[in-house]
């Protein structure tokens, strides 16, 4: 009995242990962004935290200021591209890969995930070689073809794990009551992975709206993707519209990760 | 509505051959029923037919044409699955007409198969539900109305009943025969449940490592079986091997078993060694010097409607049989055991 208690009470103190350190990590992984989020609302000239008052001024800057807007939309035009191009590209990957059968297909779930395996810098500076043979080095779409290769990966695997929760017997039934190829994959295969696809196709468009290595290297002339465009900014000016920027991009991906919450939700529900 | 004919098909996984020249014929209206163990090919054969899988060799006819060059999705046969195979994002009216849909058949036609097909198989009312919202029992049933609802040339079937509990298995069971005899679909039925296959067949394939032992009626399967595989297969049996086999013509043969001599039918043209096969229901205990054998009772339980005894001969092979539950046996006794001749059978040795 007494025995009992003892390791309850240890337990108990276990717990508590476990308890603190989440919560430091979360103050760790949470810092700076209630850092940045803060610093972006305050009146002072500085990038201080705590903020100095309350306003929204460094927003209404960060509007006025054409080369960080230009490197916005220029992020935004990107990362859609690159999601619906990785979307389509990776569904057909990943039905291929449900053919290949065997040692083969470990491979091949390798070979899809590959730019995730090489560091950033040197499948840039390949692909920027690879860019000057085809005389398309420092153009919108050298840059777009390096963002889609990076956020690939992502698109790839969370469209392949959906991908494998669809039983082959689905297609089979599909084929045996008339359809064809591609009425079964639009009627059967497709609402089935849908939570998926559309799943890798947001996180392909945060992992584009992020990458900023690549981006450097394979930037078109007099062009700017908003990492970039932030970067130099800061060079110059330690604004707080940088602040602001941040927050915004921050927002961005909440808003995404929330989409993914519901798909995830909905895919639950099947 | 289709006469359906197999004849020696083959087909190979990488290095592994899963069928070995499997031949069969289904008569239009029949039930043919695949059955054997784990692992002997059933399933492939099935596929074979469905067209989910490429033969390496042989033909598929359908009322005397090849289907082999056919894709699955034009061969117009209604397949049901062990899993059911049920769109999970479709309801179970939507499941059923959706091969009806695909035949872009107007709305209210498929409206009113649908409502139909759901009667036939006694889904009334539950239209709406999406499949996990349904009993397994209620899932097979979506699946075989799926299938019929597009009225199939073929209907197969493999192990449709294998995930339902026992009670729900026989009640489906009899509605898939009803329904299969009442269309008068041919159809093609997998199991390893040798009741099943008994019960509700016109014809049973017993199948071993990718060839068809024996392809006959249930009758046939369980009294004549071409070898003790498929004797085991199909029920109790007992098999004693014989000393002497001198033939008498036209499938009879003398034989001397077990320090008995008889004379009984058996597979025709046996020449080498052969066994005898001795079902408990062809069996009876009588006085020790009135019977054709004379055993040791070894072995002997009460079951309520039977008596259970195991008698072991003087060459040593055992018999069981069921005998009648008040009779008095007791073990170490020394028994005479009678024959109904006609419940007996020669096989040759094969093996296994
Ligand atoms: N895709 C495959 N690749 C390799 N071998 C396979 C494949 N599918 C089946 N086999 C093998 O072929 C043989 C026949 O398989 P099949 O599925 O037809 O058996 P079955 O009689 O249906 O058995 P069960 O009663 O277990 O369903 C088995 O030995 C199996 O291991
Ligand atoms: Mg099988």
């Amino acid at each position: 009995m007494s025995e009992m208690t003892n390791t309850f009470g240890h337990q108990k103190t276990m717990n508590i242990g476990f308890g603190v350190l989440i919560v430091l990590l979360y103050v760790f992984l949470m810092a700076p962004l209630v850092m940045i989020v803060g610093a972006s609302f305050t009146e002072s000239l500085m990038i201080e935290f705590p903020p100095q008052g309350l306003s929204f001024r460094w927003y209404f800057e960060f509007f006025n200021r054409q080369d960080l807007v230009d490197g916005l939309l220029m992020s935004l035009r990107i990362g859609a591209v690159t999601a619906i191009v990785t979307m389509s590209v990776a569904m057909m990957a990943a039905m291929a890969g449900q053919v290949i059968a065997g040692r083969l297909s470990g491979w091949f779930q390798l070979g899809m995930t590959l730019p995730l395996l090489v560091p950033e810098l040197l499948t840039a500076v390949g692909l920027l070689f690879f860019l000057y043979k085809i005389e398309m080095a420092k153009t919108v779409l050298g840059l777009q073809m390096g963002h889609i290769l990076m956020s690939f990966p992502y698109a790839y695997v969370s469209i392949a794990a959906a991908m494998r929760q669809v039983p082959h017997s689905l297609e089979e039934a599909s084929q045996s009551l008339g359809a064809n190829g591609w009425q079964t994959f639009r009627l059967v295969i497709l609402p089935l992975v849908m939570p998926g696809l559309a799943m890798g196709g947001i996180f392909a468009f945060i992992n584009s709206f992020d990458l900023y290595t690549i981006s450097l290297l394979l930037k078109p002339l007099g062009g700017n993707t908003l990492p970039l465009a932030l970067f130099d900014f800061l060079t110059y000016e330690f604004k707080p519209t940088a602040a602001a920027a941040a927050t915004l991009s921050i927002l961005l991906s909440i808003a995404g990760v929330a989409l993914v919450q519901r798909l995830v939700g909905l895919q639950r529900a099947f | 509505m289709a006469t359906v004919e197999v004849r020696d098909l083959r087909k190979r996984y990488q290095d592994f051959l899963a069928l070995d020249g499997v031949s069969l014929k289904a008569e239009t209206g029949q039930l043919v029923t695949l059955l054997g163990p784990s692992g002997c090919g059933k399933s492939t054969t099935l596929r074979c037919l469905a067209g989910f899988l490429e033969a390496n060799g042989g033909e598929i006819t359908v009322d005397g044409e090849s289907i082999l060059g056919t894709p699955a999705n034009r061969r117009g046969f209604g397949v049901v699955f062990q899993n059911y195979a049920l769109f999970p994002h479709m309801t179970v009216a939507e499941n059923i007409g959706y091969g009806l849909k695909i035949q872009k058949l107007p709305k209210s036609e498929i409206e009113t198969r649908v409502y139909d097909a759901m009667k036939l198989v006694r889904l009334d009312g539950l239209g709406d539900r999406l499949p996990r919202a349904i009993s397994g029992g209620q899932q097979q049933r979506v699946a075989l109305a799926r299938a019929l609802v597009l009225k199939p040339k073929l209907l197969l079937l493999d192990e449709p009943l294998a995930n339902l509990d026992a009670r729900l298995r026989d009640e489906v069971r009899w509605l898939i025969r009803d329904l299969q005899q009442q269309s008068g679909i041919t159809a093609f039925y997998v199991t390893h449940d040798q009741s099943e296959a008994m019960a509700m067949s016109d014809m049973v394939a017993v199948m071993k490592a990718g060839r068809v032992a024996q392809f006959a009626t249930p009758r046939e399967i369980y009294q004549k079986p071409t070898e003790r595989y498929v004797a085991d297969f199909t029920g109790e049996a007992n098999f004693i091997p014989c000393q002497s086999v001198t033939p008498q013509g036209e499938g009879r043969y003398a034989i001397t078993a077990a320090g008995a001599t008889l004379e009984l039918e058996g597979v025709p043209g046996i020449t080498g060694p052969a066994e005898l096969l001795l079902r408990p229901e062809a069996l009876s205990l009588t006085a020790p010097e009135a019977g054709t054998f004379k055993g040791t009772v070894t072995k002997s339980a009460f079951l309520g409607a039977a008596l259970h005894c195991e008698i072991t001969l003087p060459d040593g092979s055992m018999l069981k049989l069921a005998a009648e539950p008040n009779h008095k046996v007791r073990t170490g006794e020394v028994v005479g055991i009678a024959i109904d001749n006609s419940h007996a059978w020669l096989m040759p040795e094969v093996a296994p």
